[in-house]
């Protein structure tokens, strides 16, 4: 064993050195497993939200960054939309109106292409609180 | 002359690789790795690989299609009805939902608003009558009429021209013939007399999008 050998210190220095790197390593996983997006009951779940948006086929009409299949070209491109002052044609982009409007698009703009998705409360401003995540 | 023991490290090296790809393949398989819930995602390259095989699977094969030149009202009418009973669950409509199952499913069957614009009338009469593997979607022609197939074309490629409000009247006469008569006939009459179709060979940008809503038009042979 190298240990053993001449010119090596004896003894712990390796098992204590992988130690160490293994206790850094697992903190910075920790630290890397904290979601950088907010969250918070009031605002809802961006990450819940972005599943929720894979799962109502959101990209067969929008083109969504990051989103499996998410290259529609029905509707609007979703990327920036939390930059955008007005959404769906009149509507002030606050993440209440963001939720409002994916949850009942019929009632806001009666006639538009979107459908109501049958979306609950919940999913409604977990998907708004995703949407808020691109800029 | 040629030494092939020079090649016998660079063999054997090949031969380990294929039979230990061969052991995962088979640890996956009999071990239970693969994931088979709807509930969980492909993982990104597996969606990637699937996704595209489809679609290449779809342009290769449907070229023996031969769609015909134009579809008339009867038959984007007699489309939307079997639209209605049988594809809106999972693949919504104008102004409709899809059923709450629908996003329970993996992959998650799309909104087809944009599907005409995204295939020929050839390849979505391919996809319509022969289904997808794995996804969920049948082989429409095995328990229905080629006609009806076309029937269900004619309504994907008219359906951006179709407001939810018209999708809404005309979904109502197909399950109680005769109610509201008047309302019918004028959501009817909104739906192209004929719908021109793209020659073969590839989608023509604003076929089937640029003509009037309320009038037949005498659309270009380019159309």
């Amino acid at each position: 064993m190298t240990a053993a050998g001449p010119g090596h210190r004896p003894g712990i220095g390796l098992p204590l050195r992988l130690a160490v790197a293994a206790v850094l390593a697992s903190t910075a996983l920790a630290g890397c497993g904290v979601s950088p997006r907010q969250s918070s009951p009031a605002t809802g779940d961006p990450d819940r939200g972005a599943v929720l948006v894979t799962r109502h086929a959101c990209g067969a009409c929008h083109e969504i960054p990051g989103v499996e299949q998410g290259n529609g070209r029905v509707g609007p491109p979703l990327k920036g939309v939390a930059s955008r002052s007005i959404i769906a044609g009149y509507l002030p982009n606050t993440p209440d109106n963001l939720a409002r409007w994916v949850q009942s698009p019929q009632a806001i703009a009666p006639g538009n292409a979107m459908p109501n998705m049958g979306l609950s409360d919940r999913d409604a401003r977990d998907i708004a609180a995703f949407l808020e995540t691109l800029r | 002359m040629i030494k092939f023991h020079k090649w016998v490290p660079w063999i054997v090296a090949w031969g380990a690789g294929l039979a230990t790809t061969g052991v995962i393949g088979l640890v996956i398989v009999f071990g239970g790795l693969f994931n088979a819930t709807a509930t969980t995602p492909h993982l990104p390259i597996v969606a990637w690989a699937a996704h595209t095989a489809f679609i290449n699977s779809v342009k290769v094969r449907a070229g023996v299609v031969r769609p015909p030149a134009q579809f008339n009202r009867d038959q984007i009418a007699a489309g939307l009805a079997d639209y209605d009973r049988s594809c809106t669950g999972c693949h919504g409509a104008p102004g409709v939902g899809r059923a709450t199952f629908a996003a329970g499913m993996t992959p998650t069957p799309p909104f087809l608003l944009g599907a005409s614009r995204q295939w020929t009338p050839a390849q979505l009469y391919w996809i319509v009558h022969e289904g997808v593997k794995m996804t969920g979607m049948p082989a429409w022609g095995e328990s229905q009429s080629d006609d009806r197939v076309w029937n269900v074309v004619a309504f994907l490629e008219a359906m951006p021209q179709i407001s939810p409000a018209d999708y809404a009247r005309l979904r109502q006469s197909a399950e109680r013939p005769g109610a509201a008569a008047a309302d019918v006939a004028a959501a009817r009459a909104h739906l192209p007399a004929v719908l021109m179709l793209p020659n073969e060979g590839g989608r023509v940008p604003g076929a089937g999008v640029t003509q009037s809503r309320a009038a037949p038009t005498s659309a270009s042979p380019g159309l």
